[in-house]
């Protein structure tokens, strides 16, 4: 039955370009491991399919028209839910991650019940004071969260390729349900709130009920990308919170195309290569003040290109991407007519 | 006796850091009553502020409270650029897109300040470095009675600004029904600039203040924000007095905690005020009820 189900899909999707990007990326995921099989490009590929899950979480929130700028609550309540459970209680950390996303969930689903009557900027404000006060907290109980010095995280499966194969299967995961979420009357009302939430409420939609639902699957995914970094790391300490963390999505989702799908996708390919290969050439860059310049010359320009991005690529590069494949297209076609 | 001392240190030491706080909160509210803009990097401009009034104290020995003045024009001069370059483009399209603008601009900004000055922090020494006022138990640095009263004597001039002449009731037009005001014949793009550029210029003094109280580095300016808006909420927004208010009580309540619990608290205890005024007023404390 479930097979049928399948077949039936492939084969009425058969058709669509949408599918075969797809079917193609997905291979291109699974197969670039063995042409780039040196351990750092490995840890670059694991980073960014543990960032798109992380992206993919921030941009399903966005998408019902609430950014967060407090999301590294959720990463690190995640993280710090599995990690301890794997260090007091012996619980596997391939159920750790799922329990810490469901914390995160039950969390967020509080902090959610706040959000969804404030507007755009209070939200943001309240989210961003969340994840101070979330920081406090953990630095507070050390003697339980042993989180200002940071401790040890328990291996989930070996890292290299057996946790890039198990974080792509998850980011593949995550990706398909955020895909059927947005095709389900769901996501029509996640997208009719973000357009205008007074007319979203005055044609029937239960916007606060919505706006919470968006809220307690998106604190779910990040809470599981948490345990999945944490775990990756293989060392988890308060920093976790740092707002450096709360902007990484937000800077991928909008760079990427804010609230597409693959937005969150190419946005984390982007900015995880920048920050892992870009640092190769610092060495080369002057000194000033006695430090390299490298690492803030590199923020500069991602400042400058996320304001950009903003302002002459609205709806990110994966616009850009399809614009110039629909030109393709349409001069192939000329040439064949 | 010494709990006595205490008392007064909190509340000194509360009103002049929520002098500061006033001074942004002010500015922020005046950019959000007029342009309806928010504005998460107005934090940089006061760190901006700090290193300009450094740079003219120290390289040039300007005297510490004329280089307020200075850092004004410059911060304004800024602000100016930034609204021209990056917030009008974005202005009237979606509500996410300028808090995006801003935190692009949080990155640009400190990492200029960065290349410009270095990250190790600062401080600008002010003549009165030395000097305190007895009361008693407790001593009082006369630094922040200078700086509580400038603070007193901006917020004068503004109110006078914003009340009585004519550009400032333009102001009050324009953040009332733009559309309308257009239609009065107010060009509101200039509104716009001009409204920036004073919110820039209140955050470039409250930067040289901070300077004189607090050492600063080029990543101080991201929770000053946070927390001027914390404080444009508990008092209400487009409200001036409310603002004013708020912000000294935000400032006590800060150094309560911080005496009380610990510096940790310090970011947090704030925070959770916040969340609570947020559930119980969503309109803040002195807010009007609307929208």
């Amino acid at each position: 039955m479930f097979t049928k189900d399948i077949v039936s899909w492939i084969k009425q999707s058969r058709k669509s370009t949408k599918f075969y990007i797809f079917v193609a990326s997905i291979l291109f995921s699974l197969i670039i491991p063995f042409f780039l099989s040196d351990s750092l490009s490995i840890r670059v590929l694991t980073l960014m399919a543990l960032f798109t899950i992380y992206a993919s979480s921030w941009n399903l929130l966005a998408t019902s028209g609430q950014g967060s700028l407090g999301h590294a609550a959720f990463l690190g309540i995640g993280g710090f839910t599995s990690s301890l459970l794997a260090l007091n209680l012996d619980v596997p950390p391939i159920i750790g991650i799922f329990i810490g996303g469901l914390l995160s969930a039950a969390i967020g689903f509080l902090i959610g019940l706040t959000c969804v009557r404030l507007k755009a900027w209070f939200l943001g404000m309240v989210t961003f004071g969340f994840a101070v006060i979330t920081e406090t907290l953990v630095s507070h109980f050390d003697d339980f969260t042993y989180g200002v010095m940071g401790f040890r995280t328990a291996p989930l499966v070996p890292l290299g390729l057996p946790f890039y194969y198990l974080a792509l299967f998850l980011a593949i995961s995550c990706v398909i349900s955020i895909y059927y979420i947005m095709k389900s009357k769901m996501g029509l009302a996640f997208r009719a709130i973000h357009q205008n939430e007074l007319e979203a409420k005055m044609i029937g939609i239960n916007t606060a009920k919505y706006k919470l639902y968006a809220f307690v699957i998106s604190t779910f995914i990040a809470g599981l990308a948490g345990g999945l970094y944490a775990h990756f790391l293989r060392y988890i300490r308060v920093s976790i919170f740092t707002p450096a963390n709360s902007f990484e999505p937000l800077m991928m989702s909008v760079i990427g195309g804010l609230g597409t799908i693959e937005g969150p996708i190419i946005g984390s390919i982007i900015l995880v290569a920048i920050d892992s290969y870009l640092p190769n050439i610092d060495k080369f860059l002057p000194t000033i003040h006695g430090t390299f310049i490298g690492p803030y010359l590199r923020l500069l320009g991602l400042g400058i290109f996320l304001v950009m991005v903003v302002i002459f690529l609205p709806k990110g590069v994966s616009s850009l991407l399809r614009k110039i494949y629909k030109h393709l297209r349409s001069n192939l076609k000329e040439k064949k007519s | 006796m010494i709990y006595s001392s205490t008392l007064v240190l909190t509340i000194m030491w509360g009103a002049a850091i929520g002098c500061i706080y006033v001074l942004l909160a002010t500015g922020l509210n005046l950019i959000f009553g007029v342009m309806k803009l928010v504005n998460f990097a107005h934090g940089e401009l006061l760190m901006i502020g700090a290193y300009i009034g450094f740079t003219f104290a120290t390289a040039l020995g300007v005297n510490v409270y004329v280089a307020v003045l200075l850092s004004m024009g410059l911060v304004a001069l800024i602000g100016i650029g930034v609204e021209r370059l990056t917030f009008r483009r974005v202005l009237g399209s979606e509500k996410l897109n300028e808090i995006f603008v801003s935190l692009g601009l949080i990155l640009i900004f400190d990492n200029v300040a960065v290349l410009l000055w270095g990250d190790k922090s600062k401080r600008i020494i002010s003549p009165f470095e030395n000097l305190s006022l007895d009361l008693g138990e407790a001593s009082i640095r006369v630094d922040w009675l200078i700086a509580i009263l400038i603070v007193i004597v901006i917020l004068i001039a503004l109110v006078f600004l914003v009340k009585k002449t004519k550009i400032g009731m333009a102001m009050q037009a324009t953040s009332q029904r733009s559309q309308t005001s257009m239609l009065m014949g107010i060009n509101i793009e200039r509104i716009y600039v001009f409204t920036f550029a004073l919110g820039a210029a209140l955050a470039g003094a409250a930067g040289v203040l901070y300077g004189i109280i607090f050492p600063f580095n080029p990543y101080v300016g991201a929770l000053p924000t946070i927390k001027a808006f914390a404080i444009i909420i508990l008092g209400g927004l487009g409200s001036i007095p409310g603002a004013i208010i708020g912000g000294l009580l935000y400032g006590i309540a800060e150094q309560t905690a911080v005496i009380t619990l610990g510096s940790i608290w310090r970011d947090a205890v704030a925070f959770t005020v916040l969340i609570i005024v947020l559930v119980l007023r969503p309109e803040g404390l002195f807010g009007k009820r609307g929208e």
